[in-house]
């Protein structure tokens, strides 16, 4: 227990939804000031899974721990302080819509703490500073462009100091120079703060550029294909599903002529 | 059609689309019918252009299952067409297209009948939640009355004209219609008990119970659904906050206290309509005053009152239940918000007849 246990423990997990199994049996950890990636194709349950370690889902079977507690079999009070002890970054950034950028950012800490309101305000701002949204700060969020909803969800995430943070799809949809800030800002509060990261996503670059361990879902076979370092699977997997994803190949067959 | 040694052939010239394919693709099948034990040669030279129709055409050729030396051969197919051919497997076309399935009527019975379980139990569990939310609210004295306010006022004072304007034509026309009638066996002045009772027992919190499912029962489900399908609801619960108590609550006691004001505003403005209108019948103010406080005592006031609050909870509970149970999409909000005001509107109907049954 405490300090000892991993920051995510899954192990055995059945998920899905309704009859539909989306991942059977599932075991891995996440350790403390780890980045670990969650890769898959489309609708192989990826964001599922996230959901169900920050216990939005109830598992069909198996355990979810976070710090050695479990998230699944346990009571609603236990769960709601476990899942305060998350950052959740969703795929639309959920920020609040009647609420301006620095009001959401602030939201938890107006919720969860008894500081002044310059104080909050103050952590706020800082928080909207270290993802580059500081100029942001008074918009409301129909005013935002998909990446400053993220990056104003992920300045969110991290307001109750929260060091697990669950991102989903942060680089989609971003351009290029965005996309690295945001890796840039992912490994500098890794490195400085210690936080663990876990990371839906799709985009390779940043996948190289950030994970230290990848697992790999498969919807047909629904279990985990992989699990490693994402250089190590590109180049020695023995599946050729999980090369193909890395070298982002295409399935055999067809093929256009005039070669 | 000329046949090279002992095949028969089938020549392929221009363009063959989706307009076109047809008559070809008819004719074409024809002739592999009728020589089914002969090898077919299909002469693509000439070929010009196909489209997706014109690929499937020619797949469906080349994938027939024919006896040996009966084959089909494509030839002098342009190698740009050829490698779209190419690209598809025969094999995972084998099964013929699934039809969507076909529920039976039993089976669609069983469906329906679940479904109400579903939502009845739902709708249980959800006032289940509400309850224990507004228990552990009252004993830490969570109560979020901005919020409560912010909703109140748009919920209330945004509505007031619509309920003056509504409330002021009910007196004016049942006080008109039961005065016609009324006129003639010279009881004009029991006009007055009818719009009284009328007014302050029925239509005064129907009429602003119906005004408010339409306005704000619509609006409570459109608001949580679409912060449901943006993921906020979610963003809430892992906050460590039960989106019972943050979203659904404030919108509870919001309803509860507005809606008996708004048919207290009904019921003045309903007598009012009325009183005027029985001034063309000859009964001026003074007597219609008199006449109403003989008619109606504080009870059918207050039953009114009571009767309001119990539509205000009713709706708002439907509203945020719907609003809650939207699925993804927009299309699911436009859902909600339909089904929020329909059963909103048919529970007023049912508690009015409880009401009716308890009280009189």
């Amino acid at each position: 227990m405490g300090d000892a246990a991993p920051a995510i423990n899954v192990s055995h997990l059945r998920m899905g939804y309704g009859e539909r199994v989306l991942l059977d049996d599932a075991s891995f950890d996440v350790q403390r000031s780890e980045i670990m990636v969650i890769l898959g194709g489309s609708g192989c349950g990826k964001s599922s899974l996230m959901k169900n370690i920050i216990g939005l889902y109830k598992p069909m079977a198996g355990d979810i721990r976070i710090a050695g507690k479990s998230i699944v079999d346990t009571t609603a009070r236990e769960k709601a302080l476990l899942q305060r002890s998350l950052g959740v970054m969703y795929q639309s950034g959920a920020l609040f819509g009647s609420l301006n950028v620095l009001e959401n950012v602030r939201f938890p800490l107006d919720q969860f703490t008894t500081l002044p309101l310059d104080e909050r305000n103050l952590t706020a701002r800082m928080l909207l500073h270290q993802v580059e949204m500081a100029y942001a700060e008074a918009l409301m969020p129909g005013e935002l462009s998909g990446g400053m909803l993220k990056r104003a969800g992920i300045a969110r995430a991290m307001a109750l100091g929260c060091d697990i943070l669950l991102l989903d799809e942060p680089s989609a949809g971003l351009d290029p120079i965005t996309a690295a800030n945001l890796d840039r800002t992912i490994l500098t509060l890794r490195q400085s703060l210690g936080f663990t990261f876990v990371v839906v996503t799709h985009e390779l670059q940043s996948i190289f550029t950030i994970a230290d361990r990848a697992i790999m879902l498969d919807p047909v076979s629904r279990s985990i294909i992989a699990e490693g370092k994402p250089a190590e699977l590109r180049d020695r997997s023995a599946d050729r599903r999980v090369r193909q994803f890395f070298n982002r190949e295409p399935d055999k067959g067809t093929q256009t002529s005039g070669g | 059609m000329p046949a090279a040694g002992n095949a028969a052939s089938i020549v392929l010239d221009g363009r063959i689309t989706a307009y076109t394919a047809g008559p070809v693709w008819h004719s074409a099948l024809d002739t592999l019918a009728k020589n089914a034990d002969r090898p077919v040669v299909v002469d693509a030279s000439r070929l010009k252009y196909i489209d997706d129709v014109g690929i499937a055409f020619l797949f469906d050729l080349v994938r027939q299952q024919r006896p040996k030396g009966a084959n089909v051969e494509l030839r002098d197919l342009d190698p740009r067409f050829a490698a779209l051919v190419a690209a598809f497997d025969p094999k995972d076309f084998a099964q013929p297209a699934k039809a969507r399935r076909h529920v039976g009527m039993f089976e669609h019975m069983g469906r329906a009948s679940e479904k109400v379980l579903d939502y009845v139990e739902k709708m249980v569990s959800f006032s289940e939640e509400c309850a224990t939310a507004a228990r552990s609210a009252l004993r830490i004295g969570a109560f979020r009355w901005g919020e409560v306010l912010d909703i109140a006022t748009e919920a209330g004072a945004n509505a007031v004209p619509i309920v003056l304007l509504i409330g002021f034509l009910m007196g004016v026309i049942i006080a008109f219609e039961i005065g016609l009638v009324a006129q003639q066996f010279g009881a004009v002045i029991f006009v007055v008990n009818g719009v009284g009772v009328a007014m302050l027992r029925e239509l005064g919190p129907l009429m602003t119970a119906i005004v408010f499912a339409g306005r704000t029962g619509a609006a409570f489900a459109a608001q949580i659904g679409t912060q449901k399908v943006n993921e906020e609801v979610n963003a809430i619960t892992t906050f460590g906050l039960s989106p019972v108590q943050f979203l659904v609550l404030p919108r509870l006691i919001a309803a509860m206290l507005v809606v008996p004001l708004l048919a207290v505003l009904a019921d003045i403005v309903g007598i009012f309509g009325g009183a005027l209108v029985m001034e063309g019948f000859g009964i001026g103010f003074v007597q219609f005053y008199h006449q109403l406080l003989g008619a109606v005592g504080a009870g059918d006031f207050v039953i009114g009152l009571v009767k309001a609050a119990v539509y205000g909870l009713a709706i708002a509970a439907i509203g945020c239940q719907r609003g809650l149970a939207t699925g993804a999409g927009a299309t699911s909000v436009g859902l909600s918000t339909t089904s929020a005001v329909v059963t909103s509107i048919v529970w007023i109907v049912v508690i009015d007849g409880i009401f009716t049954v308890f009280t009189s």
